[in-house]
Order: C-alpha cells, then sequence, then structure tokens
C-alpha cells in the first residue's frame, strides 16, 4: 500500500493555474515589500546623511546655496572643529558626558534591585509597584522640571552637574526597572536553585550563574539610559545656566549661531546616539516590548 | 461524496525532503491515522491536505476536486491544532462560531450549530469564558467544538491529544472516537503516539521519513508489520528482533540461533530456503512467547535479568547470548531475577525478517 | 468528566518577606522624591500664592498671637513703633528697618555706675576699635523742654523693660554691645471690610515718606488663588501654544500609526536584510530631539536642501523662505514632517512586539475556517494588536504634548510655539515660577485627561462588540 512506480500524476490544469497565480502574487508581494522597506530606509537615512553633510564640510561650503551633499562638496573637519571650539562646547560636552556617565550608574544601582525583585519574588504591592512605574513613565518632564529647579535652588545645588543627573535618573528610572525585570526573567529561577543545590549559597548562586546571563541585558540598558540622558534637552536647558551641558548649551544659543554652528551641533548630537543604539538593537525589542504592559 | 486523495506528494524543505512521494486514499467516512515517529513528514503531508504549506510535486484532491493550491479556506475542511489555536480576545462562543460566521450563516443557526458542538463537547456551560481563564483540556474541547460545528465533511487533526496529561489523554481518547464515530467525517489524524493509533483509526498510515512504510488496519500492522521498523515501532513492548542463521537440516529449513533450532512454519519454508547459509532477523512478541520454568527440548535457555511487576502481567527481561529481549508472563508465573527461563517460540507468531532490506517476509 | 483545575503553569517559592520590599525600597524613595514630591510642588507652585496674606501680632514679637492678616498690597496707617531683636532670617522684600541698641555703662547723676540698654538715639558714639566697633560714646542731650531730661537705661534692648538706672544728658558711656533691631509698627488696615490692628515687622512693609502711612508689601501666609492660572489663561501666547499644540498631536499622531504599522509589517515580512531594516527604522529613537529640529532646519531653511533640490529639478526660480513669521504654514509642515521622522519608530517598536506576540498557528486557524486576509487582519490581528495600539497612543500622546526643542530649532519659539515652550518662556525670560508651574500642570491636565478617554474609549468598544 505503499508508493507505486507509475509515473507522477499531474495536478489539473486549473490546479496549475492557480498555483502559478500564488506564486506570481507571493513574487509580487514580496517585491513590493522590499519596495517599500526601502523607501522607508530611505526616508530615515537621507536626513541623516544631509546632517553629515553640513557638518563634514567647510563652513564657507554650509552657507552656500544651493545646497549639495557629500561626496559632491568637500569634505572637511572645518565646520565640526569651528563648532568644538566655540564657546561653551567643550565644557557642555563634558557636562553632558559627566551627567550621563552618572545617570546611567545611579540609575542602573537603584533600578537592578528593583527589577530583580519584580522578576523573582511575588509579594504583596507587586502589582501597584508595576503599575506605579508605568504611570509615572508617563509624567511630562515638564511639570517636574520647574518645581524641581525651584526646590534646586532653593537648596543651593542649582545649576550643578550631579543635581541634573539626579532628575535625568529619575527620568529613566521607571525604563530601566522595566527592562532589568525582563531581562531577569528571562533567566529561570531554577538555574539559581540548581546552583544551591550544588552547594552555593543563593548570594553565590547570583554571582555565578545569574549575573554572566543577565549582564548583556543590563549593559544594553545601562547604554540606553546614557543615550536618553545625552538627548535630554527640556530638563537641561531648565536646570542648568553656568554648567551647561551640550543640548541645553546648543538650544539656548540657537537663535543667535551662525549655520555652521547649528549644523555640526546637530550632527554632534546626533552621531553618538546612532552608534549606540545600533550597538544594541538587539536588545530593542524586549526593552520596548516589554513597556508595553 | 468526500473520500480524499493524496497522489504521489513531495514535500520539500531546501534540500530536505518532508514527505517523498507519498500517495494514500482515504475513503469516504474513513478515519485514518498518520503514524510516525518526530520528524517523519506525517504533520507537513496534514498541513500540505488543509493548505497550510502547499506540495511541491503531486496531487491532492477531496471529493474527487482536485484542491491542491487550493488556498485552505476553499478546500472545506476543519482542523484541530496541535496547540488548539484557541482565539484568545474571544469567547468560547465566538471561537466555536467563527468558522460558521465566515460561512456568514444566519444568527439562529449559528447559535444552534454553536450549542450543539458545545454539547457533544460537554462546554456548554463555559460559552461566555474566555480561553485564559480555562484549563488545557477545556482548551482542548473548544478547538473540537469549533472544528465540529463547521459540519464538514473532512475532519484534520493536528496530534490534538498530546499537550494533555496521561489520565486525560486516556479519557479525550474514547471520547473523541466515539464522538467522530458518531459525526462520521472523513478524518486523518496525525499522531506520533502509537497506542493512539492503534486505539481510534479504522486504518494506520505508518510514516518515517518521509516515506509511507504500511497502511493497513490496526491489528493488521500490529499482527503482520511489513518491516523491522514498524514491528519495533508498533506495540508495548516492542517486537523483539533475534538474529539467526538459515541452514538446510534433514530436508527442512530451519534457524539456529546459537544451539538452538526453530523450525518454520511450512507455508515460509520456501520463502527461507532462499536464505540458505544466510542471517536472517526472527521477530517475536513480547506477549507471544511461552515461558517455562524447567527445560525443554524446543525451549530456548534465557537468563532473567529483570523482572517489572506490572499488575496485570509480568515483564521480563531475558538475556540469550548477545540478545535480550522482553518477554510477556502471566504474573503466577514464578521466576526472579537471575533465574534461568526456558521460551518456546510458537512458529506462527515468528515474523521473519530480511536482515538487509528489513522488510518482513510473507507468503505470496 | 473529572473536575479540572486550573493548573499554575509555575510557582515560585515564597522567599523571607523582607527580600523584595528592601530591594524596591531605594526606586521608591527615589520615584516618591522625584516624581510624588515635585508633582505636589508644582500644584503648589500653580494655585498656591506664598505671601498673600500679611499676619499681624497682638504684640511685637514674631510668635505672637494672631491678631488678623491683611491682604498683600492693603493700605495701612502706622499707629507706633517699636524695636524688637531682630529674628535670623533673610529680609523678604519691602525695607528693613533697624534700630541699634547699645548696653552702656556710666555713671549716674549720684556718681553711682550704672548699667543697661540704650538706643542709639540716645547715645552717640565717640570711640570705635579697630575693627569700627563702637567702644565709648556720650549721652546725647534731650531735645525739647518737656522730655524727662535724663536717659533711661534698660534692662533689655527695649523701651518695655525696665529702667535700670539713668544718665544725664552728656554722660561718657563704655559701649559694651551693640544688638541691631528691627522695627516693627503697629499697624491698622482694611479686609473685608473688617478694619485689622496688629503688630507687623517692617520688613514686610512699605512705608511712605510721611511716616504715618504704607502698604502691605510681602505676606508670609500663602492662600490657594486662581492668578496664576488666570495670569496663564489670558497670557497672549496660551491661546495660540494650546491650539498648536492640539493641531500637531491631530496631525502627527494617526500619521505615525500609520507609518508604524507599515514599518511593522515589512519588518514581519521577514525578508532578507530583516536586521538591516529593523536597524534603520530604529535610528530616530536614538536621536535627540533638538538634532532632529536641527537636521530638519538644514532641510526647510532658506539655503537648505528642500530650496536645493526643487531650484535643482527646475521648478523654482529662487529660494522660498519657509521659516518665516509670515509662512506660519510652512513652519507647522516642517515641525510635523520632523516629528514624524523622529517619534514613528517609538511607535513601531510597539507594534513589532505586538504584532510578534501574535501565534502564527492562531492565524492559520483563522484562514482555515473560512477567514481571507482582510477578515484575518479584520477578526484577529487587529484585536489581538489592541492592546499594543492602546498603550502606544497613549504613551505618544502625552509626549506629543510636551514638543519643545523641535519648534524652538525650526522656528524659534517665537513665531510658532507650544505648551512646552510657553513654560520654558515663563520660567526662564519672565521668571515667573508660579505660571510656568501653572503651564506645566496644564500639561499634566490635557495629559491625564486624553489617557483617560483613550482607557474609556476602548472599554466601551469592547463592551459594544461582544
Amino acid at each position: 500500500m505503499t508508493t507505486t512506480n507509475a509515473p507522477p500524476v499531474q495536478v489539473s490544469d486549473e490546479m496549475a493555474q492557480i498555483r502559478a497565480r500564488a506564486r506570481r502574487r507571493l513574487l509580487v508581494g514580496r517585491a513590493f515589500t522590499y519596495l517599500v522597506g526601502i523607501v522607508l530606509a530611505l526616508w530615515v537615512l537621507i536626513p541623516i546623511w544631509l546632517i553629515a553633510s553640513m557638518a563634514l564640510t567647510t563652513p564657507e561650503t554650509v552657507r552656500s546655496y544651493p545646497k549639495s551633499v557629500l561626496p559632491f562638496i568637500t569634505f572637511s573637519f572645518d565646520t565640526m572643529q569651528f563648532f568644538l571650539q566655540s564657546r561653551g562646547i567643550v565644557p557642555g560636552l563634558i557636562n553632558s558626558v559627566v551627567v550621563a556617565v552618572i545617570t546611567l550608574v545611579l540609575s542602573t544601582l537603584i533600578a537592578a534591585p528593583a527589577g530583580y525583585a519584580i522578576s523573582r519574588y511575588i509579594f504583596r504591592g507587586r502589582d501597584a509597584f508595576r503599575l506605579s512605574i508605568l504611570a509615572v513613565r508617563a509624567f511630562p518632564v515638564v511639570i517636574l522640571s520647574i518645581p524641581l529647579a525651584v526646590t534646586f535652588i532653593n537648596l543651593g545645588i542649582f545649576d550643578q552637574v550631579y543635581s541634573l543627573a539626579l532628575m535625568h535618573t529619575a527620568l529613566t528610572l521607571p525604563t530601566t526597572i522595566l527592562v532589568i525585570s525582563s531581562v531577569f526573567a528571562s533567566i529561570p529561577y531554577e538555574l539559581e536553585e540548581a546552583a544551591q543545590v550544588f552547594g552555593c549559597t543563593p548570594v553565590q548562586a547570583f554571582r555565578r550563574v545569574v549575573l554572566p546571563l543577565v549582564l548583556p541585558g543590563i549593559a544594553a540598558s545601562a547604554i540606553f539610559t546614557f543615550v536618553m540622558s545625552w538627548n535630554e534637552v527640556f530638563a537641561a536647558t531648565v536646570l542648568t545656566v553656568q554648567n551647561r551641558t551640550l543640548p541645553a548649551q546648543v538650544l539656548v544659543s540657537l537663535r543667535q549661531s551662525p549655520e555652521p554652528y547649528k549644523f555640526a551641533g546637530g550632527f554632534f548630537m546626533l552621531l553618538p546616539s546612532v552608534i549606540f543604539i545600533l550597538f544594541i538593537r538587539k536588545y530593542l525589542f524586549n526593552m520596548w516590548g516589554q513597556i508595553s504592559k | 461524496m468526500s473520500d480524499i486523495k493524496i497522489e504521489n506528494v513531495t514535500k520539500r524543505f531546501g534540500n530536505f525532503v518532508a514527505v517523498n512521494d507519498v500517495s494514500l486514499i482515504v475513503a469516504d467516512h474513513e478515519f485514518v491515522v498518520l503514524l510516525g515517529p518526530s520528524g517523519c513528514g506525517k504533520t507537513t503531508l496534514l498541513r500540505a491536505i488543509a493548505g497550510l504549506g502547499m506540495a511541491d510535486e503531486g496531487r491532492i484532491s477531496i471529493g474527487g476536486k482536485d484542491v491542491t493550491y487550493l488556498p485552505p479556506r476553499e478546500r472545506r475542511i476543519s482542523m484541530v491544532f496541535q496547540s488548539y489555536a484557541i482565539f484568545p480576545h474571544m469567547n468560547v462562543f465566538d471561537n466555536i462560531a467563527f468558522g460558521l460566521k465566515m460561512q456568514k450563516l444566519d444568527k439562529p443557526e449559528i447559535e444552534k450549530r454553536v450549542r450543539r458542538a458545545a454539547e457533544l463537547l460537554h462546554i456548554e456551560a463555559m460559552l461566555d469564558r474566555y480561553p485564559s481563564k480555562m484549563s488545557g483540556g477545556q482548551r482542548q474541547r473548544v478547538a473540537v467544538a469549533r472544528a465540529i460545528a463547521m459540519q464538514s465533511q473532512v475532519l484534520l487533526m493536528d496530534e490534538p491529544l498530546s499537550n494533555l496529561d496521561a489520565l486525560l489523554r486516556l479519557e479525550m481518547r474514547a471520547e473523541l472516537k466515539r464522538l467522530l464515530a458518531e459525526l462520521g467525517a472523513t478524518t486523518i489524524y496525525v499522531t506520533h503516539d502509537q497506542i493512539e493509533a492503534m486505539s481510534m483509526g479504522d486504518r494506520i498510515a505508518v510514516m518515517r521519513d518521509g516515506v509511507l512504510e504500511q497502511v493497513d488496519h490496526p491489528t493488521t500492522i500490529y499482527d503482520y508489520p511489513a518491516n523491522q521498523f514498524i514491528g519495533g515501532f508498533i506495540g508495548t513492548p516492542p517486537m523483539n528482533f533475534l538474529e539467526g542463521q538459515v541452514q538446510r537440516e534433514n530436508g527442512r529449513t530451519v534457524v539456529r540461533i546459537g544451539d538452538f533450532a526453530v523450525t518454520p512454519q511450512p507455508v515460509m519454508q520456501p520463502l527461507l530456503a532462499q536464505y540458505d547459509g544466510k542471517p536472517i532477523v526472527l521477530g517475536i512478541r513480547a506477549e507471544n512467547m511461552e515461558t517455562l520454568s524447567a527445560p525443554a527440548d524446543d525451549a530456548l535457555k534465557a537468563q532473567v535479568l529483570v523482572v517489572e511487576p506490572l499488575g496485570s502481567q509480568n515483564l521480563l527481561t531475558a538475556v540469550f547470548g548477545t540478545h535480550r529481549m522482553k518477554v510477556s508472563t502471566h504474573p503466577s508465573f514464578a521466576t526472579h531475577a537471575d533465574a534461568d527461563v526456558w521460551l518456546r517460540f510458537p512458529v506462527d507468531n515468528i515474523r521473519w525478517i530480511d536482515p538487509d532490506t528489513k522488510q518482513a517476509l510473507y507468503p505470496a | 468528566m473529572t473536575n479540572e483545575s486550573i493548573v499554575r503553569t509555575k510557582t515560585r517559592r515564597l522567599k523571607i518577606q523582607w527580600a523584595p520590599y528592601v530591594l524596591i525600597l531605594p526606586s521608591l524613595i527615589y520615584l516618591a522624591t522625584f516624581f510624588a514630591w515635585p508633582m505636589v510642588r508644582a500644584i503648589r507652585l500653580a494655585v498656591w500664592d506664598e505671601g498673600a496674606l500679611l499676619t499681624l501680632r497682638e504684640e511685637a514679637a514674631t510668635r505672637g498671637q494672631s491678631a488678623g492678616a491683611l491682604p498683600q498690597g492693603a493700605s495701612i496707617a502706622l499707629l507706633d513703633r517699636q524695636s524688637i531683636i531682630a529674628e535670623p532670617g533673610e529680609p523678604v522684600g519691602g525695607e528693613v528697618l533697624t534700630e541699634t541698641w547699645f548696653r552702656v555703662q556710666g555713671n549716674d547723676s549720684n556718681g553711682n555706675p550704672v548699667e543697661g540698654w540704650s538706643p542709639e538715639s540716645r547715645v552717640r558714639v565717640r570711640a570705635t576699635d579697630d575693627e569700627g566697633a563702637p567702644t565709648g560714646g556720650s549721652i546725647r542731650p534731650k531735645l525739647g523742654a518737656a522730655a524727662d531730661p535724663l536717659t533711661s537705661l534698660y534692662a533689655e534692648p527695649n523701651e518695655n523693660s525696665a529702667v535700670t538706672g539713668k544718665l544725664n544728658s552728656g554722660a561718657t558711656v563704655v559701649i559694651q554691645e551693640q544688638a541691631d533691631l528691627e522695627v516693627w509698627f503697629l499697624i491698622e488696615g482694611q479686609r473685608d471690610g473688617k478694619t485689622v490692628t496688629g503688630w507687623a515687622p517692617s520688613r514686610m512693609l512699605q512705608i511712605y515718606g510721611d511716616g504715618v502711612s504704607g502698604r502691605i508689601d510681602t505676606g508670609d501666609t500663602g492662600q490657594f488663588t486662581l492668578t496664576y492660572i488666570q495670569r496663564m489663561l489670558n497670557d497672549r501666547f496660551f491661546r495660540p501654544a494650546l491650539s498648536t499644540t492640539l493641531l500637531l498631536m491631530v496631525i502627527i499622531i494617526p500619521v505615525q500609526f500609520f507609518l508604524a504599522i507599515i514599518m511593522a509589517l515589512v519588518i514581519q515580512a521577514r525578508l532578507k536584510f530583516n536586521t538591516l531594516f529593523l536597524a534603520i527604522f530604529a535610528i530616530p529613537l536614538a536621536a535627540s530631539d533638538l538634532a532632529v529640529g536641527i537636521v530638519w532646519y538644514s532641510i526647510f531653511t532658506q539655503s537648505g536642501y528642500l530650496n536645493s533640490v526643487l531650484q535643482a529639478l527646475g521648478l523654482l526660480s529662487s529660494p522660498v523662505a519657509y521659516l518665516t513669521a509670515d509662512t506660519r504654514h510652512w513652519i507647522i509642515v516642517a515641525i510635523w514632517l520632523a516629528e514624524v521622522w523622529r517619534a514613528t519608530a517609538i511607535v513601531m517598536v510597539i507594534v513589532v512586539s505586538g504584532l510578534q506576540a501574535i501565534s502564527q498557528e492562531v492565524l492559520e486557524a483563522a484562514e482555515v475556517f473560512g477567514a481571507n486576509l482582510w477578515q484575518r487582519v479584520r477578526h484577529v490581528i487587529l484585536p489581538l494588536l489592541k492592546p499594543s495600539l492602546q498603550v502606544a497612543l497613549i504613551l505618544r500622546t502625552i509626549l506629543a504634548l510636551q514638543v519643545f526643542a523641535v519648534v524652538i530649532a525650526l522656528s524659534g519659539g517665537e513665531v510658532v510655539t507650544v505648551l512646552a515652550n510657553e513654560t520654558y518662556r515663563q520660567y526662564y525670560t519672565l521668571r515667573n515660577m508660579n505660571v510656568a508651574a501653572a503651564y506645566a500642570g496644564f500639561i499634566l491636565l490635557i495629559s491625564m485627561f486624553s489617557a483617560v478617554i483613550y482607557l474609556r474609549m476602548v472599554r466601551s468598544q469592547e463592551e459594544a462588540n461582544p
């Protein structure tokens, strides 16, 4: 009752037609999807190319009209140099880095235990805690910055990088907690239990088994926190006067600044963020996916 | 008429041939089980019949109509998926009613059919419940109800019981068999569980590595497996296989296993004579051997390694030379580990297998 | 049929109860400090007038019993004055009138040494030490025949305290100590038609030149007020900012959802280079909104790329100015493009993860049971995607209300303004914390309002479609 040695059967003509039609439709659909994808990708990439062109050329080319793009214009670091040498830029850069690093460290340190607690323990108030984290993510930064500015002035810590870092930590904390908790949740608790059975204390089990597995995810979230702090504009502008971060400095001098300055500034702010995100793109989906309740 | 004709169907994934030139006819109202180990291609074949993953070669016809490349919804079939595939955002009623809604039946008719299907599966009390609030067993019933509410001529089932726990599986097997017999739809049922296959099917189609090995009634497959694989796959415990030498003695063909000689049935003699001087494989089921606690001329001596008291039988693991066999005995047969036991092989129950082709030898 | 119990797929051993609470404690503290408290503070700033009333006292003492209150700015008549030791505190507004008292030691008319306090009006300083502190002086003569020719010395730097002795005019004294006292006035004013009388420190008052009238300069007690909110509502930029913000929301968000769904579908199609597409689509996630504003500025500025391309294509003969005060609509278009470019990725990521959660078998089952592509989308994909879309919508709306840097980059914040920009302007340029807080509170209000509306809308939809 198995295979016969007769010549293989052919499908009816109707079926053959249907199959051919389905195949064509599939190919057309594929091609169309590729097309749409490429158009959208260009939509994202072209503006970046434009600003890069403006930033990596001479200031004269920047001021010229009509504008052209690399590689049709002279490549030069002059504009960037001009920007970096402008008043307040290098200090602003340093401030930005310092604030972002402090934010990264502080946010990760505070969020990690909370993320671990949410993922590993079932305790009363867990859902309330998670809900409140989601709720504060939605708070406008505007309503937090103004009173904090007043408070910082009163406490005498206004216009300091560390006070801005405190603010940024608060802004990034909810996201970091959620991300880290999902990272921990992806490591089954049985691994820790197994390690404890084979002789580790709970802390050792955590250190030897869980930590190596979660470090990539935590590193990714730390980088994301850095980028968020680096980019933040409103609170930085409100909370710093002399010790401005880079975005605050650029924003405040935007009206009076010449175009080379503007374009170099925009490019300079854009570049590190883009590079970082490309590094951690694998983790982006876990992160943002988890954030949708 | 809704018979299913599968003719020379082949399906490839890149260079891997999942289904290799398979032909099978399922008669109208027949219940055929596609049985085989994981990766044998049974699910791929089922999906090709459903229209999810079209065949590369060959033809599939339902009720005489060529449906090989029709999209699933035009084939007028019903299917139960392995993971049930219940719509999580709809309650039980809407889940069962889904196919009927797609067919644009009117509301009273939908209502009637959904209730009937729910009654048949004993879930009429949970029609407004949501899947997240149901157990696996309950969800499985919803999946079956959704399929039978369609009243299709053809029903496909992809391992519907494999995600249930053992006790539930046992119950559902019997319930499902009864239900499907009442409904009378032409059914193809995929499983890797040979007990399920034996229990439920009118016929079993055994597949291995994309090839259909044997299609027969369950008892036929059990008693007369087409090859060594099927003999070892069907039946718990699997068939025992012993290597022997064919010799001619005193005008008869005998098979020697060590010192012990077995004389095949007269009807097998001519066939086995062709293997004179060559090895042959002897297959016999655990329950088909006679066990003696004292030596006999026509009995093979073996040592008992393990005695497993299973309640209705004792399962002995016995060794003879390099051969290890499972022997089923009545619980009253007294023996113990390391004891000697003598085994008689009733020749009617022996299956002879070509050691090279692994095919079983049967008189023409 | 046996009773089936719902099987828990995972049971976690509950550890010692204190562990989780200890772990979340730092975050709780942080969140309370930096979210809950500033929010409260902001609302307070917006509706609480810190110095609306000045509490008058029964006596000239800071912790004296209250004799009533007068509103800030009320006219007052000065009835009496007294000096008390100044409270260590920053002088708040007004003019602090101080009076210096000296503790002196001298000989009275009988030659006995007396010691006591006397105001500087009665003591003339004649000698000072190296640091300029007075060390010695003499008693000034009294003017007027009717006055007591002797100057009294008091036990405390307070005319109401006991007299410790009297000195003659011109007596030489040694100055031992100096105290700066603040002058308090007994004032009288009107509040709600009733006359209120009491003592108040001079630093809270403004004294007119005639010396007998003045007004309350600052208060010390807060009061609920709507003035800041009124000021915000009447601000000439309020309406434009509100309408611009809402307009941007309406034209930006639907487009973003549309684009995000298309991007997500491209990703779901799992073509070759899928991960590359994903990475590219996700790039704007990392972009600062200021940088994005500058990028699109480079396109829309008069000497920018848009004009360059149009002119190169021959569609323009000379560059068009898009970002001027006369071309508000073009600025809106530029902002629209910039925001769509920037924030679509956020929605896309949420939609993609929502799509991935839809099991393939469920879609196959839908197909087997008769649903064509459109029916699958309508009955299976969209309902299962709804929670993700809901979250994305709420998030995106709240973020859209805070659009700030892009607007500034493209219009300087003057021609086109949005609510966040007004908040900033009130804070930075006008230095008006209270109105800034009012704007911020307004943004919060609309955000919460929209979130509630979305949630309600979805819930009612669920009830409508059984």
